[in-house]
């Protein structure tokens, strides 16, 4: 019954031909699977990356605080770290000899303050620079160079508090801007680098005595507002 | 007859379950992952009202403590001394609170932006924006970048109560002082109804209170000096 014969062959041989058949199929789906399997993670994975890489960045960016005020650059900035702060009452200071300042931007200073505002007069340096060591900024105009528009355009551009406006003869540029321990010289009145020295220094934590009143002690002559 | 099919809708259905899972798990996986290697994670922008409000509320206040330290040289009545005192006090600290934030907040003492900016800018939706008491006169919508804080008192006001002394001092005083609390009131009000932020939200509550119940107290001290 049984036969070998290829030309008549049995059912089983029949069946196993099929069978082998259909397990080439399948091996060959399998390994379409495989290979679709291996793109689909790979450019899932990928996939992934960039989403988690462009979150990161985007949680990161947004929730980075702006520049720190130290941070804040300055050109042609001068700055005396060190200074004394004595109480000199009643020997007045030459800050030029002591500490190489014209005006004075800190040291040793009488113990009543300048009570901050603007003055069309010169004002006593060892009351102002009470002031600065309490945190005020101490804006000083030649008035040779600087008219009223201009010391209006100097105020307006100042805050309301904690800031010193006054005429100084012998400065070194057409205006000057002191903070405790720091200083500008100004090409004049819109020189931008006014804004960024207050931003930096007015009422800066890192003065000695920052946030101490800038009123309540004395007026010099001249005040207007 | 199908019975290569059937194993397959199961395993992709997985699939895709698995993936989604994996997608939510990356994403809140690199949030929580940004959140934590950030810098300071949230903390107030220099053009916020957070930081418009600790601006403006210590030169508001700061103007206070100098009228409370005005009238204690110029009045002998030992009641209105003492609230004075009581008031330069508390104003100072709460001034130093709002200076603090700043710092903090790594950003300068100084505006970025004009005062009563912060003012200007339209409540949160949703929030208390009637926060507060009702207890200030003006509308708190009339207020412009630039403009002058609610209360303030002038260059000239503060020279007379300078040039006084006795009850005509103590009447002056009292009468700014109640504006300058109701713009106080006024401005803590404004903060309440526009930020979220825990500090400056308990801060000006406090001073919400205060001020309020300081208003009806020198109110009658004034009506006793009339």
């Amino acid at each position: 019954m049984a036969s070998n014969n290829p030309a008549n062959p049995s059912v089983k041989e029949q069946r196993e031909t099929k069978r082998a058949a259909k397990v080439a199929v399948l091996k060959k789906q399998q390994a379409r699977d495989k290979r679709n399997r291996i793109i689909g993670i790979t450019a899932g994975g990928l996939g992934a990356a960039a989403v988690l890489g462009l979150v990161l960045v985007f949680v990161i960016t947004s929730a980075t605080p702006k520049p720190n005020p130290d941070d804040i650059a300055i050109g042609d900035l001068q700055e005396f770290p060190g200074l004394t702060a004595n109480h000199i009452d009643p020997n007045p200071m030459d800050y030029e000899a002591a500490y190489g300042m014209n005006p004075p931007a800190g040291g040793d200073h009488f113990g009543a303050w300048l009570n901050c505002g603007v003055y069309t007069e010169p004002q006593q340096n060892e009351n102002a620079v009470h002031s600065l060591e309490h945190g005020a900024v101490w804006v000083t105009y030649d008035p040779e160079l600087v008219d009223e528009a201009g010391v209006e355009a100097l105020v307006e551009e100042l805050p309301s508090t904690y800031v010193i406006v006054s005429p100084y003869t012998g400065l070194p540029a057409p205006v000057v801007a002191s903070a405790w321990g720091a200083q500008v010289q100004l090409d004049g009145v819109d020189d931008t680098r006014l804004g960024d020295f207050v931003d930096k220094f007015w009422r800066n934590p890192d003065l000695p005595e920052a946030g101490a009143a800038c009123s309540g002690a004395i007026d010099g002559p001249g005040r207007v507002s | 007859m199908a019975p290569d099919e059937s194993p397959k809708k199961p395993r992709r259905a997985r699939a895709l379950i698995a993936g989604s899972l994996a997608g939510v798990l990356l994403l809140v996986g690199a949030f929580a992952a940004g959140s934590l290697s950030a810098p300071v994670a949230s903390a107030p922008s220099t053009t916020s009202v957070e930081a418009g409000f600790a601006r403006d509320m210590q030169t508001h206040h700061n103007q206070a403590v100098e009228m409370a330290l005005l009238i204690r040289d110029r009045s002998d009545d030992e009641e209105l001394r003492l609230l004075a005192y009581d008031m330069a006090t508390a104003q100072q600290q709460q001034a130093g609170q709002m200076y603090a934030w700043l710092a903090t907040w790594n950003l300068s003492q100084a505006d970025s932006e004009p005062s009563m900016t912060w003012m200007s800018r339209p409540p949160l939706t949703g929030g208390d924006a009637h926060a507060g008491m009702g207890m200030s006169t003006s509308e708190p919508a009339d207020h412009e970048p630039g403009g002058t804080m609610p209360g303030m008192a002038s260059f000239e006001q503060m020279a007379e109560l300078r040039s006084l002394t006795g009850v005509e001092a103590e009447k002056l005083f009292l009468t700014l002082m109640i504006a300058h609390h109701l713009g106080g009131v006024e401005m803590a009000e404004a903060v309440l109804a526009r930020s979220n932020e825990r500090v400056v939200r308990s801060l000006a509550t406090s001073i919400l209170n205060s001020q309020v119940s300081e208003v009806e107290y020198m109110r009658t001290l004034l009506a006793a000096r009339q």
